[in-house]
């Protein structure tokens, strides 16, 4: 009895999860296919690359908004590498160079200046937004090379190298998070800041390494995402990082940092990942599916608070 | 107004925190609740106020059964509680606070006149006296009790139940305390006082109610009471003594840390003492008297302007937290809460967070090292837990300090700097926490304790500085070492 309480409060995602699954599977036809399946997690790709570093940062007790802009700022830089070596590859770094000064820049404001991390991100926000502006001079800026395109788009037993990426990249945040000293820093740092200073921590360098981590995942999604569309600019939609947002907090992993998981990420992507091709599939107005999006979101950080409310 | 319970129960998943729990409260009494962490006095205090809801059993007030389920109604009802942790408003001014929800008003407006008004009749009719402008957070602890209790006042609060009222007190604002007690008591007001300190509790109560594992042991006058015979009933064993035999201090072991002049801005000043290895060497002092600031630069959690400190023999230079631990000293953080435990983590990764370097290899933990080096500690700090797996906020108070002991232990310290060892722990633990404490100096561990508790002082060191002030103003040792001298110095000579 316990047990099962205990795994359906705990495994609450999961189940959510395994539910809209079985629904769909049963109500609609064409969502249980090889090839909708496949759609859906190659769809994820950008969104997985992006919510494992970033679970790491609210882990931490931060919260980075800039990831958004990062996400516009990283393929304007990266495109235009492109555009001059004509490399694919020196494309896909110069992204992720971005995100990583634009993530230690954010750690050292907010470990140094002790400002709280959602301000100071938000305010980098603002200028990662001008620069992208500057930098491409309000134009859309192009890939020149369009055959790159096979650097994302090849697929390997089905499934698209960007997946094969995410996946990647998660299974290092994974092993980051549980089985290394950084991984215990991270728990301490965000449970209990005092507690993890005075056991030695430095909790400076751990939250910069943090944000840079966060900052790092953004920029390659970035760079990997613009050589998919082929071209960038800076009004793009920088929507992904609510998606990443949403689906770390419908996981089940606490904003207040401390708490969490990087499979809590994953299932939670799916599980809006899932409802939304539900609702595609069923034919549901997109403007009703934004409100539903957020009803869940309510709901279930809600079912949070009251379960952490009625313990104590 | 007198405030009966029945048969009152309350469980908490797994625990039965009140097992048909049946009590009188008269009215105008000071009717004190005592027992170990656990043993559900805390819970039946908030039931009574309505923080908590009862499972089953009944309330009578003045012989009329009632039901309530919330703060605001046993509030309407008169009752209201002062819990452990203050409610209050830190950035707003004292009266903003007392009169919180039930502000006079002109139409949209606080009417600020007649708020003023009926604070100066309150200050009259209570005695208490606080500046009302003051903003709550720049108050001391004891001070912003008063707010507190202020505040129940200004709602007609006939009853006020107390959760441990004097735990976060100096033994100054203590007795201030006590006094204010006493004092609404005199005006008619029933007090339902939970508490820890057994001096107190023998010192000001009508009544005393000893409950052990959610169950009332005896309802009795504290003249029938001393401090043993509580201890016995709220441990439910012949208990023995609170203090293991004291060693006696080696005279020649090396010194491990030697201070000199050490200052640090107004926290402290000129500061110079040396510890050696197997002694216990207190500082006492009043809260707010530099000790715990003290400790603190000494750690290298905070920094200091001048003076130097020694460590087995060498200067040390630059310092961190992170450096102390690897030169082999421990510390012991004040407030376990705050600067202790990491709550949703387990207890195995609790006890090795600060020794996470030498556990792995390249960043990578080595998890059977781990295992090993926690379930050492774990035996040995005798923590009662099904498992190390299990989360430590889940432990009670006492389990959770023992925690922190293997935590800081599993370094095998040479020097232990332990901040209030022994701050909100029951009976039993304490008496653990004191043979630890013992067995590591008779092992060879110089041990440097803080601690407000003057029984703890006397019962366990060696050697006790007193501060004031910032500043060392005596030195006590050995037989020289009484609760008496110690406040004395403390206060000046000022105490009575």
């Amino acid at each position: 009895m316990n047990l099962l309480r205990q795994s359906l409060t705990k495994l609450a995602v999961i189940w959510a999860l395994a539910i809209v699954f079985l629904g769909l599977t049963v109500t609609t036809d064409n969502f249980f296919s090889v090839m909708n399946l496949r759609n859906i997690l190659d769809q994820q790709a950008f969104v997985l690359i992006i919510a494992g570093f970033a679970t790491i940062v609210i882990i931490s007790g931060g919260f980075d908004v800039s990831l958004g802009a990062i996400y516009i700022l990283s393929p304007i830089v990266a495109l235009k590498v492109e555009n001059t070596t004509g490399s694919v590859l020196y494309m896909v770094l110069a992204g992720a160079a971005v995100g990583i000064t634009a993530g230690i820049i954010n750690g050292l404001i907010i470990a140094y200046g002790n400002i709280n991390s959602f301000i100071t991100t938000l305010a980098t926000s603002f200028i990662l937004f001008g620069l992208a502006y500057i930098l491409s001079d309000g134009s859309i800026l192009m890939i020149s090379d369009i055959e790159s395109r096979s650097f994302v788009t090849t697929k390997i037993f089905g499934i698209t190298s960007a997946t094969w990426m995410a996946f990647v990249f998660l299974i290092i945040s994974w092993i980051l998070l549980e089985r290394t000293r950084f991984g215990r820093s991270i728990f301490a740092v965000g449970g209990n800041i005092e507690a993890a200073r005075l056991s030695g921590i430095r909790v400076n360098r751990i939250q910069i390494i943090a944000f840079t981590l966060g900052g790092f995942g953004a920029g390659l999604a970035g760079a990997l995402n613009s050589i998919r569309t082929t071209s960038a600019q800076a009004s793009d939609d920088f929507s992904v990082i609510f998606a990443v947002i949403a689906a770390i907090v419908v996981g089940g992993t606490s904003i207040a940092g401390g708490s969490g998981a990087i499979w809590r990420s994953v299932a939670g992507v799916f599980f809006i990942a899932i409802l939304v091709n539900g609702f595609n599939l069923n034919g549901i107005d997109p403007v009703f599916q934004r409100i539903i999006q957020g009803l869940v979101i309510l709901l279930a950080v809600g079912a949070d608070s009251i379960r952490s409310t009625r313990k104590t | 107004m007198k405030i009966e319970v029945k048969e009152i129960s309350k469980r908490f998943g797994a625990t039965l925190a009140l097992d048909s729990v049946a009590l009188t409260f008269e009215s105008g009494e000071i009717h004190t609740l005592v027992g170990e962490n656990g043993a559900g006095k805390s819970t039946l205090g908030k039931i009574i106020a309505g923080v908590y809801q009862k499972d089953s059993g009944t309330i009578l007030i003045d012989g009329q059964v009632v039901e309530y389920a919330t703060t605001y109604e046993a509030l309407q009802r008169g009752i209201t509680i002062i819990a452990q942790e203050l409610s209050l408003v830190p950035a707003r001014s004292v009266i903003e606070n007392v009169f919180l929800g039930i502000e006079d008003t002109s139409g949209p407006f606080v009417a600020r006149k007649k708020l003023r008004e009926r604070f100066t009749k309150l200050v009259a009719s209570s005695g208490i006296d606080i500046n009302p402008d003051t903003p709550v957070g720049a108050l001391r602890n004891g001070d912003q009790q008063k707010v507190e209790i202020l505040r129940a006042l200004a709602r007609n609060s006939t009853t006020i139940v107390m959760d441990e009222p004097t735990a976060r007190l100096s033994a100054d604002e203590t007795s201030a305390l006590k006094h204010l007690i006493i004092d609404l008591k005199a005006k008619g007001h029933t007090i339902i006082f939970v508490s820890h300190f057994l001096n107190d509790v023998l010192e000001i109560s009508d009544k005393i109610s000893i409950m052990r594992d959610g169950r009332l042991v005896r309802t009795s006058f504290p003249a029938e009471e001393n401090h043993n015979t509580l201890v016995e009933a709220m441990t439910g064993a012949g208990f023995g003594k609170v203090f293991p035999e004291k060693s006696t201090a080696s005279q020649s072991g090396a010194t491990v840390l030697k201070v000199n002049n050490l200052t640090a801005g107004n926290r402290f000043k000129d500061i110079s003492f040396e510890i050696k290895s197997g002694e216990i060497l207190g500082i006492a002092g009043l809260v707010g008297s530099g000790r715990t600031e003290l400790v603190r630069s000494i750690f290298g959690v905070d920094r200091f302007d001048s003076g130097s400190v020694e460590y087995l023999g060498a200067t040390m230079n630059r310092f961190s937290p992170a450096k102390s631990i690897k030169f082999g000293i421990g510390f012991l953080p004040e407030s376990r809460k705050d600067q202790g435990i990491i709550p949703a983590r387990s207890l195995s990764e609790n006890i090795s967070l600060p020794h996470l370097s030498a556990l792995s290899r390249f960043g990578w933990i080595n998890k059977s090292a781990e295992r090993g080096l926690v379930n050492k500690f774990f035996a040995m700090c005798g923590i009662k837990a099904a498992s190390a797996q299990v989360h430590i906020s889940t432990l009670s108070g006492g389990n959770q300090q023992k925690a922190l002991f293997a935590r800081t232990l599993a370094g095998s310290p040479k020097l232990f700097i332990a901040d209030e060892p022994t701050r909100g722990v029951d009976v039993g633990s304490k008496r653990a926490i004191y043979d630890l404490l013992t067995a590591q100096a008779a092992a060879g561990m110089a041990i440097l304790v803080v601690s407000s508790e003057l029984d703890e002082v006397v019962g366990i060191t060696h050697r006790v500085l007193v501060m004031r002030e910032g500043q060392i103003v005596k030195e006590l040792a050995g037989s020289a070492v009484t609760e008496n001298a110690v406040l004395e110095a403390a206060f000046a000579g000022k105490v009575s």
